[in-house]
């Protein structure tokens, strides 16, 4: 059996969840969980970087991004059903005429997920993208009420046009331009500009990648609450999450939170900060 | 640290079986069954020894691309080539690539450890 053959059994796939925090003030809260990809266990490929990497000279972005959202559905009947959830999809694959938006819904269905639970976070590495057949993508998630974030902002194909183009809910500012931000005024101009963007544009901007309190400092000064960091909480099993005290372990039915929201953060988990920095304290070095 | 090795051959039994004896020999050893494999693994890890087969992915000559890719991006990496064709014109291609070593299929497992250890200070 084939590397692409293995990546394919969806069983063979594990899923990583990591949080993207709003923090404000002395307050953190969990905003939603990031859905990550390890490949087969024990092998090179349980490394995301080098699993994608492969997938990508494979040119087999569409129906790896299938087989992902295959495994990352079922992993999600697991959690809490007011919990949002980002996946990360290929802008290959949206502008790919099989129809994965289709495919994206009747998974979701068949396993009785609300779409609306949903972000799509774009990547992109390849240099051309079918860029009208990408928008009939992103149209057809916004009609099932997916948000939509663009991932990598500042580097590769995440640049100008697909800001304007795919108009993304969410900026994902890539961790080059955050690290080392508190001490780099060329940095912050550049954090500095896509803030005011993302502002005019109607966007949020999550700050990737926070290696340190300094630049988490920074980030909020500069009006950027939404964070994604490992100092705050790597990405790791949703039971690990719970058994944590990061996200709530029991299932929620509660009728208001089955109602899609629209304020930028409207189903947000609170989480004390005494909680979360105890927790990142003991977090291994 | 034990010297990494990167064996590039489509029929998995075969890596297999070299994985299986390097390892015992206390390399690490990782596998590649075709050439995007192999050259995801080259663009993440160094090894200083890298043993293919010349025909993968059903390519002909397959491995002779991935040999010229691995030196591009390193001298330092010994190249073992193993294959069932001992053409002196594919020797001289293979060669001009600067190949550490061409030998020919069927290999005894004690050549194969001889011909890297050679290049690993283990002969």
């Amino acid at each position: 059996m084939s590397l692409l053959d293995t990546i394919l059994d969806p069983s063979r796939l594990s899923v990583r969840f990591q949080p993207v925090f709003l923090v404000r003030g002395e307050s953190n809260q969990v905003d939603c969980l990031e859905a990550l990809i390890r490949g087969p266990r024990r092998s090179n490929f349980e490394r995301a970087d080098i699993l994608f990497d492969y997938v990508r000279r494979k040119k087999a972005e569409p129906v790896v991004d299938r087989s992902c959202v295959v495994a990352i559905c079922d992993a999600v009947l697991n959690l809490p059903t007011e919990m949002r959830i980002n996946v990360n999809v290929h802008a290959a694959t949206l502008g790919h005429k099989a129809g994965f938006v289709d495919f994206f819904e009747s998974q979701t269905k068949r396993r009785g997920l609300r779409t609306d639970r949903f972000t799509i976070e774009i990547v992109e590495h390849a240099p051309s993208c079918n860029i009208p057949e990408l928008m009939d993508g992103i149209t057809a998630l916004r009609d099932l009420g997916v948000r939509i974030a663009l991932d990598d902002v500042g580097l590769g194909q995440s640049n100008y046009r697909m800001m304007l183009d795919c108009h993304p809910e969410y900026f994902k500012l890539d961790a080059y331009f955050v690290r080392g931000l508190y001490a780099d005024p060329k940095r912050r101009a550049v954090v500095e500009s896509v803030a005011t963007l993302a502002r005019a544009l109607g966007s949020s901007v999550v700050g990737e990648g926070v290696e340190s309190d300094q630049d988490l400092a920074q980030l909020g000064r500069m009006g950027i609450e939404l964070v994604q960091a490992n100092i705050l909480c790597p990405a790791m099993p949703f039971e690990d999450l719970v058994a944590k005290g990061i996200v709530p372990g029991e299932i929620s039915t509660s009728p208001h939170l089955l109602q899609a929201g629209k304020s930028p953060h409207p189903q947000a988990f609170d989480l004390k900060p005494a909680e979360l920095l105890s927790w990142a304290a003991r977090r291994p070095s | 640290m034990a010297e990494k090795i990167l064996i590039i051959d489509d029929e998995e039994q075969i890596a297999d079986a070299y994985k299986e004896f390097l390892t015992s020999l206390g390399y690490q050893v990782d596998c590649a069954q075709e050439v995007e494999e192999a050259e995801t693994l080259l663009a993440h890890f160094s090894y200083s020894v890298v043993i293919t087969d010349l025909r993968l992915s059903k390519l002909e000559f397959g491995g002779l691309n991935l040999v010229k890719h691995i030196r591009e991006l390193s001298l330092k990496t010994r190249i073992i080539v193993v294959t069932g064709y001992g053409w002196p014109e594919l020797k001289a291609e293979a060669s001009a690539h600067q190949v550490d070593a061409f030998v020919n299929k069927p290999i005894r497992l004690s050549e194969l450890a001889k011909t890297v250890g050679s290049f690993t200070g283990r002969a």
